[in-house]
């Protein structure tokens, strides 16, 4: 401090001393010049006064040629001990009389100018001696300056000594002066020493008396508040954008809205802080209000006081919401001077400062912030921007997780649809596979249904034995055609015709029962567990109108999902009770209950979905689908009660049957009417034969051929041969020439005879209305004996009407 | 002619020698003047150092008259030295008066030495007139010339009758008085 002190001292000294000697060097120097240059002037002007006199009290002595009167003149100089020489001269310039006597100034004054000059330290006189007008001769004068220069000797005696004592004063005065301007200045200076090194800005400098230096300290003082309030205000805005940054990280880790608001809320509560925080939305198609939709985890103290809640809405009128939602940021700073009902909500929870920040997404509002504070005008403009950066960030945020979310979903969907269609074309090679099958296998037992028919109605001698064993394999062959039958229902993609019929539900269960055996009983045994079953059915249970099939379907995919869930054993129950609503009817129940895993809330809710399954690889996700399916075309209701560990029971509800509004039809057991000429076409030589045999103990004359070709060729020739055919029987599915083809030519040859199409396919056929052209009946494999003579009887008798019905009640 | 070369010859031998003992230096080549000529020349200077009343001058042109009465000793030396000269504006004119009787309206009246035998005649013309009278004459009885020139070991001195000077209205200049000798007023 003192080494840095020394110098502006010393300078103010310096600067004080010079400038005083200054003063003084110039004021003696020209003080001195002036009484140099008056006194030689007074001293040429006493040395012209004293020629002048002499000059004219020699004229006489001149002009009379007198030189020692002209000496005596002369010799009156000796009073002025300065006169060095005086000589007059005559006019023709020769020396006339001198003082002193002995020495001339000059020899001559022909050379001489009159005047007075300084030359050589002397002044040199030359005074013209003038009597009246003429000229009698002249004075030369001749005075040495040492009295000048012993003036100006004296003169810069006392100059010197005058400075001397002037330095000293000065010295002294500026010692003191200076310190009124250095130790302001050093003080000064020592503050912003301790400014820069202590990084402290709310330091002051002392305000020192004196005008300029009092204001430099205030214009000082004036920076340093200036500098600490950008200081103040750059550590604020750090500490804003840290807090944005850190707000910003934390909803960019969200990925739903809901938790963004809350994330956001909680920071803002915590960090900026305020004292209530919300989050509204606004629909821009009912722009009549704003949806509250999170409100802040510390806010919710005032939501009582507020009556502000997760579900209310506030109404946009002139409250500030209007202005927000038009984009605008809007600040209230005191809410109690506001009218509107919703600042007066704040005002009288005793929250005064309100800030509604919209939400902006592609200059549209989406959403309002709404933050608050207790005290009045408690947020700064900084707040503000804080918060409006802030809600752009939330806009965005909430419009990435959207984003997100869709795409989720999109891919969600994507998945759901590839699995879908790969379930699809799974069930669809698997359909087709099973039609393949079934097609072969109907094919296959067509000769041991029709002569297993035949040779009950036929064969009146049999044992009993032989008819016992007959009827056993007639039904094992429709248990057969019937296993065809459902396999290939699998890949149905449509519907057939629901076809309802009574049903008796204890009767199904029965059956399923039996059914599942190998799946409930006989496969868990093998891993050593062990499933009871259970059954509680009510004896008298009254039918229901359904399709026996769907049901039994149905409920065979209940028993295998029991079995499932059920992995370590445990109790499957078939129960089936009818209860009695107080308005309408009694309803038919029949329930599949478990005691395994059961199923959690999500299960429960989405287990209906197709290809929804918990199975994994295992399960096509399709089973409780064709429940649920079964059960909107029967008009019915599915109940499901199930809960983790609890076990699930599935309730299948049904109106029951009206009383009997179909009666079956009994079947036409032999042919009693006509005996007609047939053609049977078909590639399969046992079911050719077999055919043949049974139509003709019907009494039919049955002409085969082996082969689409050979059918058309033989129906062309026996029409034209004019032995026509009543009816031809053809196969669908030959090589070469197909039942379609032979159709086509038969109805070319002659329209009227009626074609039957016999199909291992042709249920499918029927469901998909798909009856070719120029067919008139289809008849599945393996063909019944008595559909066969329902089909002979209506086609030939001409009234073809109840031949669908008819078919449609041996679908089952 | 030949006496009087020798008489100037001798006069300028001693001229020589006054001047060369009153400068109390060789003067180079300098020939000392001949007495009259100093008398001529201190003629001349009286009109410098004299007032004459303003009536002695009422004529704008009139000259200034310097008159000789008697024989001219001057040999042409005063002509020659108020050749071209003035006194006022006035040029000079030399009158020479060959006794009392020609005495005409002068300003400075030199009596030569024959002449001032008739000292009393010549005064008694001039009673009135403001005519300031020059004489060298050696003699005692120059009482009543007003300037009269002494050879004082051959130099010429002065002796001023301020009396007389004074009773015909002239005023003498005190410079004149200080190389002179100022002498008794006889008339008074």
């Amino acid at each position: 401090m003192t080494a840095a002190a020394t110098p502006i001292r010393r300078r103010l000294m310096s600067v004080l001393l010079l400038t005083s000697g200054a003063v003084m060097l110039t004021t003696s120097a020209a003080f001195c010049a002036y009484d140099f240059l008056t006194y030689r002037q007074q001293t040429a002007n006493n040395l012209a006064t004293l020629g002048a006199a002499i000059a004219a009290n020699s004229t006489a002595a001149l002009a009379f040629q007198n030189p020692d009167d002209a000496r005596e003149v002369l010799s009156a100089l000796k009073a002025d001990n300065h006169i060095v020489n005086a000589t007059l001269y005559t006019p023709a310039g020769e020396p006339f009389a001198s003082y002193p006597a002995t020495s001339h100034g000059v020899r001559t004054a022909a050379s001489l100018q009159d005047g007075y000059r300084f030359a050589g330290g002397y002044l040199i006189g030359v005074q013209p001696v003038v009597q009246g007008e003429r000229r009698m001769g002249t004075l030369y004068l001749k005075a040495d300056l040492s009295a000048l220069h012993q003036r100006l000797q004296s003169f810069g005696l006392i100059a010197a000594l005058v400075m001397a004592v002037t330095c000293a004063i000065a010295y002294l005065l500026s010692n003191r002066l200076q310190r009124q301007i250095s130790q302001p200045i050093l003080a000064l200076t020592r503050t912003v020493g301790d400014i820069s090194t202590r990084r402290d800005y709310t330091l002051r400098a002392l305000r020192p008396h004196g005008h300029e230096l009092g204001q430099l300290a205030d214009a000082f003082n004036n920076l340093l508040v200036q500098v600490e309030g950008a200081q103040r205000r750059l550590h604020s805005q750090l500490g804003r954008l840290d807090l944005l940054h850190r707000i910003t990280r934390a909803i960019g880790e969200r990925q739903d809205p809901p938790s963004i608001f809350q994330v956001l809320l909680r920071n803002l509560e915590d960090e900026l802080p305020v004292d209530f925080g919300c989050i509204g939305l606004y629909d821009p198609a009912a722009a009549d209000a704003i949806a509250i939709v999170t409100i802040g985890t510390g806010s919710r103290r005032f939501s009582q006081v507020l009556e502000i809640n997760d579900q209310l809405r506030v109404p946009i009128d002139q409250n500030g919401l209007a202005r927000c939602v038009s984009g605008e940021l809007v600040y209230e700073p005191d809410v109690g001077a506001i009218g509107f009902p919703f600042p007066q909500r704040f005002a009288r929870a005793g929250i005064f400062s309100l800030v509604l920040a919209p939400l902006l997404l592609q200059k549209r509002v989406f959403g309002v912030l709404v933050v608050a504070r207790r005290a009045p005008e408690a947020f700064s403009s900084s707040d503000c921007e804080f918060l409006r950066q802030l809600s752009e960030h939330v806009a965005l945020a909430t419009h990435q997780a959207q984003l997100y979310g869709a795409l989720q979903q999109a891919y969600d969907e994507l998945r759901q649809s590839q699995h879908t269609i790969m379930q699809q074309e799974r069930l669809r090679a698997l359909g087709q596979m099973a039609s393949g099958i079934a097609h072969d296998i109907n094919n296959a037992i067509s000769p041991i249904a029709l002569y297993t028919e035949s040779l009950l109605e036929r064969e009146p001698g049999l044992s009993d034995r032989a008819r016992n064993y007959l009827t056993t394999i007639r039904r094992a062959i429709e248990d057969v055609a019937q296993t065809v039958a459902r396999m290939r229902e699998f890949y149905r993609s449509r519907e057939p015709d629901l076809s309802l019929a009574r049903v008796n539900l204890n009767r199904l269960v029965e059956q399923v029962i039996q059914l599942t055996r190998a799946r409930w009983s006989d496969v868990p045994l093998q891993k050593g567990v062990v499933i009871s079953l259970r059954t509680d059915l009510l004896s008298d249970l009254p039918d229901i109108m359904g399709s026996e099939t769907e049901i039994r379907d149905a409920l065979t995919n209940l028993v295998f999902n029991a079995t499932d869930a059920m992995p370590e054993g445990g109790a499957l129950t078939f129960r089936t009770r009818t209860s009695n609503p107080v308005d309408g009817e009694p309803l038919v129940h029949a329930e599949v209950s478990d005691t395994g895993v059961g199923m959690d809330e999500e299960t429960r809710r989405r287990c209906l979905e197709p290809f929804y399954t918990t199975k994994g690889e295992r399960g096509t996700g399709l089973g409780l689908a064709m429940v649920y399916g079964m059960i909107q075309r029967h008009s019915a209701e599915l109940q499901i009660d199930s809960a983790v560990g609890q076990g699930t029971t599935v309730r299948l509800t049904f109106v029951p049957a009206q009383a009997d509004l179909l009666t079956v039809k009994q079947p036409i057991l032999k042919c009693e009417a006509t005996c007609l000429r047939l053609l049977l076409v078909d590639d399969d030589p046992l079911l050719i034969k077999s055919v043949k045999d049974i139509l003709e103990a019907d009494g039919h004359t049955v002409v085969t051929a082996d082969g689409g070709q050979r059918g058309i060729d033989t129906f062309q020739a026996a029409h034209r041969n004019g032995t026509p055919f009543a009816l031809v029987i053809t196969d669908l599915g030959m090589p070469y020439v197909d039942g379609r083809r032979v159709a086509a030519a038969t109805k070319a040859e002659s329209p009227e005879t009626p074609v039957i199409l016999m199909t291992g396919w042709g249920r499918r056929l029927i469901a998909e209305n798909e009856i070719p052209p120029h067919v008139d009946r289809i008849l599945s494999k393996p063909p019944k004996l008595a559909e066969l003579r329902a089909a002979l009887a209506d086609l030939t008798s001409g009234e073809p009407s109840a031949a669908p019905a008819a078919l449609r009640e041996r679908t089952l | 002619m030949a006496a009087l070369t020798a008489r100037a010859a001798v006069g300028w031998v001693l001229s020589a020698c006054i001047l060369l003992l009153l400068m109390s230096c060789p003067v180079r080549g300098e020939v000392a003047p001949s007495e009259y000529r100093v008398k001529a020349v201190f003629l001349f200077n009286f009109a410098q150092f004299v007032e004459w009343p303003p009536e002695s001058f009422k004529d704008a042109s009139k000259p200034f008259v310097i008159g000789i009465l008697g024989a001219d000793p001057f040999e042409g030396e005063l002509d020659a030295v108020v050749r071209g000269e003035t006194v006022a504006k006035r040029p000079f004119v030399i009158e020479r008066y060959h006794d009392v009787s020609d005495l005409q309206n002068c300003n400075i009246l030199y009596i030569s030495r024959p002449q001032i035998g008739h000292l009393p005649q010549i005064l008694s013309a001039l009673k009135g007139r403001s005519v300031l009278t020059v004489s060298d004459a050696d003699r005692a009885d120059q009482a009543g010339v007003m300037i009269r020139l002494i050879n004082q070991n051959n130099r010429i001195r002065m002796q001023i009758d301020v009396g007389a000077a004074r009773a015909g209205k002239l005023t003498i200049s005190s410079k004149l008085l200080r190389p002179a000798e100022i002498v008794g007023d006889s008339r008074e």
